[in-house]
């Protein structure tokens, strides 16, 4: 089993084999850093980063989503609440509005209605005063037209002095 | 030529040009799959992220924490090298009169013992960072009580031992077998050759399963030899 290295041993210990290997094994260690290991292991570790960032940033809008639909929730029953409201509100409004109107026309109506009996009252009064002129007048020319015919001359004289009289003790009373 | 000679220190050609290999298909294979680095993987990165992610994973499992994340850059180098160094010989293995040129490193075991040193050294020098001299041999050698002291300085060497041999001994052994069902199939001729060529498939594709798995268990122990420096011991 030992036999190539007390071969070795016999020939002189191979000294220079152990030196070529361990230089020619630094050496490649160099070269593989440079080459390989620090730009592979650095994109491993850029890598790496970038997946967990990544990995928050996506969290981070899965958050921003759920806060957003949360909010989008919150605004469709507010807006279901709001119609609601404004529905409510139309119709108190419309009532309001119905209930001013009726209102209004009952007061229209009787302040025609007075108005009208009012104007009647004053026709009504018209038509009084006027038919008294006119009986009035009427009897007048009835009285006129029979005092004509009947007075004569001592009637009138008496008639006048009657008259006088009277506006004699009119003065005295005043 | 099996060796040569320079500054004083001898080096086996086999062993060099296999790491030279193993070198060039490592940094190949991270230089083309990391080419468009982009925040969207597709098509190399994901192979080079997965593999990341495979060793980091070993490394996680035995030591979580700051202390692991500086670990990851060498388990993954060494999960790699030591993979490509293990398939390496069973795709090409060149030998000229006797002598090899290319095989897999890791069936020798002058190299897996270096690797299983260099492992060991980084665990050491980590717990000495960690828990200063005294902190470190305390934790190391005097846990769970002084006795153990013995024990446990065996144990370091048993570990230095087993961390290579293991290693070695299932990559050279794969190799060994390639070449005997090579060998078996020119002995003979023709016959010989259409009785050894599925075996040599089937062998082939076992040993690329255990050069993987041995690749994922060195890594493995590594780890754990590092953890147990730098993790203080209940």
């Amino acid at each position: 089993m030992f036999s190539p290295l007390v071969l070795a041993a016999e020939k002189g210990f191979d000294y220079g084999d152990m030196l070529f290997y361990m230089v020619a094994f630094v050496l490649l260690m160099w070269l593989v850093k440079i080459f390989a290991w620090k730009p592979v292991t650095k994109m491993m570790n850029d890598r790496a980063t970038k997946i967990a960032d990544d990995i928050d940033s996506a969290e981070k809008s899965r958050a921003d989503a759920e806060t957003l639909a949360a909010q989008r929730q919150d605004a469709l029953s507010n807006s279901h609440q709001e119609a609601a409201t404004i529905v409510a509100d139309a119709k108190d409004a419309g009532s309001k509005q119905r209930e001013q109107i009726i209102t209004n026309a009952q007061t229209d109506a009787q302040k025609l209605r007075e108005a009208a009996s009012a104007d009647i009252e004053q026709q009504r009064q018209d038509a009084l005063v006027s038919a008294r002129k006119d009986v009035a007048d009427l009897s007048i020319e009835i009285a006129s037209k029979i005092i004509h015919k009947q007075l004569n001359a001592d009637d009138q004289t008496a008639l006048i002095d009657s008259y006088i009289e009277g506006l004699g003790k009119d003065d005295q009373t005043r | 030529m099996d060796s040569f000679q320079f500054l004083g220190l001898t080096f086996h050609t086999a062993n060099i040009i296999s790491i030279t290999i193993a070198f060039i298909l490592v940094f190949a294979f991270i230089f083309f799959l990391s080419r468009k680095i982009s925040m969207k993987p597709t098509g190399g990165q994901n192979i080079l992220e997965w593999v990341i992610d495979f060793t980091n994973g070993i490394v996680r499992g035995q030591l979580p924490g700051r202390d692991g994340s500086q670990l990851g850059l060498f388990a993954f180098t060494l999960f790699l090298f030591v993979f490509f160094a293990n398939q390496l010989g069973l795709f090409l293995q060149v030998a000229v009169n006797g002598v090899d040129f290319v095989k897999s490193p890791t069936a020798d075991p002058v190299i897996t013992l270096t690797m299983a040193m260099v492992t060991l050294a980084l665990a050491h020098f980590l717990g000495v960072i960690k828990f200063g001299f005294g902190g470190y041999v305390s934790n190391s050698y005097l846990k769970p009580f002084a006795a153990l002291l013995p024990i446990n300085l065996v144990e370091e060497f048993t570990n230095l031992l087993t961390l290579a041999l293991r290693l070695y001994g299932n990559i050279f052994a794969g190799e060994t077998l390639l070449k005997l069902i090579g060998s078996l199939a020119f002995s003979h001729g023709l016959p010989t050759m259409i009785v050894a060529l599925p075996l040599e498939i089937a062998w082939q594709g076992f040993s690329v399963f255990i050069g993987a798995i041995q690749a994922y268990v060195f890594v493995t122990l590594s780890t754990v030899y590092i953890s147990r420096k730098v993790s203080a011991e209940e």
